[in-house]
């Protein structure tokens, strides 16, 4: 717990004295790091355990979707979410869904992304000047959700059960892996998968008679 | 801390060190290897007055890389622009650590594999990061801020996602026979049931094919020599960071070749070598010679196959990619069921 607060702590100091004091961003970049790495050595056991890594990636997670929001280019907004794809796809890697994790980042980190990319670079978007909040019906209703969102979360934490963290007993062996999800796709789940790959290929039909030139 | 934990990070730190630093040798002589080469091919000498046989040469051009003015122009967008060539130089490093290059050997009392990480489904790990490797180049090209640039990223972008496709196709043949998605499991099977280029030679020509054109190497070399004067979406990197980029081709190179030998050939297979009856220790060093012999083979193909066909144009590619290789993996497939079934019969 120590190292996690000290971690958070010097990236905020960081951040604080990054959008104050730009002229001295190197000395304070080199403090940082220096503070950091005493901390680690201090704390190797921290970094082994699984509770450790669970919040760092929670909170690299959060900051990158929040950036994928603030920041004012589009493309860096773009691989702010790629970064946030990939924290998920750890986070089902902890909840042992090893095939989910590896199909998450080749799909939708991607390919899925990819895409979002070509988009993004295709069709020169106006950089913004930065995150502005539009007048008053807009600003009201951001505040009113802020506020349900924070309810909503201060409730959620406060009546958390006491379940341990990481419960490693419970679960089959072959849990997660893909002979599990092909052996259940392909019996229980056969009509459902079959479904969805015919609306894949109607998708893709769509795709290709939309963006065909007219035959002559 | 845990003796069993601090065992894992110290074989596991070992390994990676071990690995980092042979990948990148080979990466750094490779320039030497192809100018050789090409330079045999062509009928002439190649470079080979630096040192001894010119293998001084790779050490000559890294001095005059650094002390190459790096020219970062105002134009250009920053942040993306210095993060584009490690985007392509992680996938490439990290898809290595799944591969097997040696069997598992006893030492010091415990059992090692000669395998960074022999995850469950390592040849899933291999595909996610290859389509990682897209983005180093669309992003090189779009913060260029050149339409020169732009144009080459974007054309190598939907060039690599094409041909992931037939890799991925060529995969599945493999991954039917084997039954998993282990590489460490792969090679086994092969040991077994013979060398996967003898059944599936279809598979094992679309995917070397693919290979070459996840590598960005001639023939697929439409990005980088695009049009021809401009070098395509590395226009604007000069330095340190252009050699970024040529070392990252030729560590996507050596990872290329090396899931080709290990998916096809059978990895560190050396047919008849367990009958020799030798020690442990020297089988395996004879079975990790003959890895690295395999894969410096194709290495070899590389170079040879880019000093000898001319580049194809970006709608031939296309053509091949979607209507050349993919058919022939689909066909690969159903002769792999077809043997899988006799098999179990």
């Amino acid at each position: 717990m120590v190292l996690l607060l000290g971690l958070i702590g010097l990236i905020a100091v960081f951040a604080a004295v990054r959008s104050l004091l730009p002229a001295r961003s190197i000395p304070a970049g080199i403090a940082v790091g220096a503070i950091a790495t005493v901390l680690v050595a201090l704390n190797l056991r921290e970094l082994v355990s699984l509770e450790f890594w669970s919040w760092i990636i929670g909170f690299v997670a959060i900051m990158s979707a929040v950036m994928v929001v603030i920041h004012p280019n589009p493309m860096v907004s773009v691989l702010f979410l790629i970064m946030n794809l990939f924290c998920i796809a750890l986070f089902f890697l902890i909840l042992n869904a090893q095939f989910l994790a590896v199909i998450q980042v080749i799909i939708y980190a991607g390919a899925i992304m990819v895409l979002f990319v070509f988009v993004v670079m295709l069709l020169n978007i106006r950089l913004e000047e930065g995150l502005r909040i539009g007048g008053g019906p807009m600003r009201s209703g951001a505040i009113a959700l802020g506020a349900v969102f924070a309810a909503l979360m201060f409730h959620a934490i406060r009546n958390r059960g006491e379940a341990p963290y990481f419960d490693p007993g419970g679960y089959d062996a072959g849990f997660g892996t893909a002979r599990e999800i092909g052996r259940l796709l392909f019996t229980r789940y056969q009509f459902a998968f079959e479904s969805a790959s015919i609306l894949l290929i109607a998708a893709m039909i769509g795709a290709v008679v939309l963006a065909k030139r007219r035959l002559r | 801390m845990d003796p069993v934990i601090a065992r894992v990070l110290i074989e596991s730190g070992v390994k990676i060190a071990l690995f980092f630093f042979v990948v990148m040798t080979v990466v750094a002589n490779m320039s030497w290897v192809e100018r050789r080469v090409s330079a045999w091919i062509q009928d002439r000498q190649g470079p080979n007055r630096v040192g001894p046989l010119g293998l001084l040469q790779p050490l000559a051009d890294g001095v005059k890389f650094l002390f190459k003015e790096e020219v970062a122009p105002p134009h250009v967008y920053l942040p993306v622009y210095l993060l584009a060539p490690m985007l392509i130089f992680v996938p490439a490093l990290v898809t290595f650590a799944v591969v097997p290059i040696g069997p598992t050997l006893s030492l010091f009392g415990h059992r090692i594999a000669l395998q960074i990480a022999d995850v469950d489904n390592g040849i899933l790990v291999v595909l996610a990061f290859s389509s990682m490797g897209v983005y180093g180049v669309a992003l090189a090209g779009w913060s260029s801020n050149n339409k020169y640039s732009l144009m080459g990223g974007l054309r190598s972008s939907a060039q690599l996602i094409s041909y992931e496709l037939a890799i991925g196709i060529a995969i599945i043949g493999v991954l039917m026979t084997t039954g998993s998605l282990r590489l460490s499991d792969v090679v086994a099977h092969q040991i077994d049931h013979g060398w996967n280029i003898l059944y599936q030679l279809p598979g094992f020509l679309v995917f070397l094919t693919a290979a070459f054109a996840e590598t960005n190497r001639l023939p697929f070399d439409l990005p980088e020599a695009e049009t021809e004067l401009v070098a395509g979406y590395h226009t604007e990197y000069s330095g340190m960071r252009f050699l970024m980029f040529y070392m990252a081709e030729y560590a996507n190179m050596v990872t290329a070749s090396a899931l080709v030998v290990t998916l096809y050939l059978g990895g560190y297979h050396v047919p008849g070598l367990a009958r020799l009856g030798l020690s442990e220790i020297a089988a395996a060093i004879i079975q990790v010679l003959a890895f690295c012999a395999k894969v410096g083979f194709f290495l070899f193909v590389y170079v040879w196959v880019r000093w000898t066909i001319p580049r194809f144009r970006y709608d031939q590619l296309m053509n091949l990619g979607w209507k050349g290789l993919l058919p022939i993996g689909l066909a690969n497939i159903l002769w792999v069921s077809f043997l899988v079934l006799m098999r179990a019969n």
